[in-house]
C-alpha cells in the first residue's frame, strides 16, 4: 500500500468496530504494522492504532495471535 | 474500565457532547433477555438528559481472547459474549454518572465509553466507493474509448492488494 488507504477511500472517522478495515494493518502475529508498510499518513496511523487498541479491548481483535 | 479519547466533534445542543458506549454483555444472558438490557441502557441513557443518535442491538461474538469477569468472589472465564454500542449527546457530567452506573451494573462483561463525532464513522463507504468508481468508468467510456484500459489495470491492481492484504 503506497498511498494512504483512508483518505483513498474517504474515510475521516477510523471506527474499532471496523475490523475487516483494521484487520489489513496487522501482520499476522496481530500486532499493527509499522507506518513505512501501511503507507498511512502519520495522523491516520495514530488514529489507526487507538482504533486497534480499543477493537482489543473489547475482544474483537487479538492482543496476540498464534 | 472505560477511556476517553480526543476527537473533535459537533456540539448541537450548548455544552452536549457526542460519546459511544461500546460494551460487552456477559453471555450467560439469556438471548431474550439481551434486549430486555438494551432497552434498560436505553432508559438510563434518556434520564440522564442524553439524546440516543444511533445504536445497536446486542449480538453474540466470539470473542478473540477470552476474557474474565469477577462476581461475587467466583471468577468467571467468558469466549462469547454479547457485543452492542450506543451513541448519544450528553453533558459531560452526566457521562460521569453514566459510567459509574455501568461499572456497578454485573451484566456489562466490558464497557468503553469514547467521544466521537454526530456523523456515522462505520465506512460501508467502501462499497459506495467502488459504485462510484464503477459509475466515473461507464462515463468515461462513453466519452472516449481509449482511456478505458489504463483504469481498469489500476482497478486490477487494487484489487489485488486488497486481496493479498486480506
Amino acid at each position: 500500500m503506497k498511498q494512504d488507504y483512508f483518505s483513498a477511500n474517504n474515510i475521516k472517522h477510523i471506527d474499532y468496530k471496523d475490523i475487516e478495515i483494521l484487520k489489513k494493518f496487522l501482520n499476522p502475529n496481530g500486532k499493527i504494522m509499522n507506518h513505512r508498510r501501511t503507507g498511512v499518513t502519520a495522523g491516520n496511523q495514530r488514529k489507526l492504532s487507538a482504533a486497534v487498541k480499543h477493537a482489543r479491548f473489547l475482544g474483537l481483535l487479538p492482543f496476540v495471535a498464534k | 474500565m472505560s477511556e476517553l479519547e480526543n476527537k473533535k466533534d459537533e456540539n448541537q445542543e450548548v455544552g452536549h457532547k457526542v460519546y459511544e458506549v461500546g460494551y460487552l454483555l456477559v453471555p450467560t444472558i439469556s438471548p431474550e433477555n439481551a434486549p430486555a438490557i438494551y432497552g434498560n441502557l436505553k432508559e438510563l441513557v434518556l434520564s440522564l438528559k442524553g439524546e440516543i443518535i444511533s445504536d445497536e442491538m446486542p449480538k453474540m461474538i466470539t470473542l478473540a481472547y477470552s476474557m474474565q469477569k469477577i462476581t461475587t468472589s467466583a471468577r468467571n472465564k467468558f469466549n462469547t459474549a454479547y457485543l452492542g454500542w450506543i451513541k448519544f449527546s450528553m453533558d459531560p457530567e452526566e457521562v460521569l454518572e453514566l459510567k459509574k452506573k455501568l461499572d456497578l451494573d454485573s451484566n456489562f462483561l466490558r464497557f468503553l465509553i469514547l467521544k466521537t463525532v454526530r456523523e456515522n464513522t462505520i465506512a460501508a463507504k467502501r462499497f459506495v466507493h467502488r459504485d462510484t468508481r464503477r459509475s466515473q468508468l461507464h462515463t468515461r467510456k462513453e466519452g472516449e474509448g481509449e482511456n478505458v484500459v489504463p483504469i481498469n489495470k489500476e482497478e486490477i491492481d487494487k484489487e489485488i492488494e486488497a486481496m493479498v492484504a486480506n
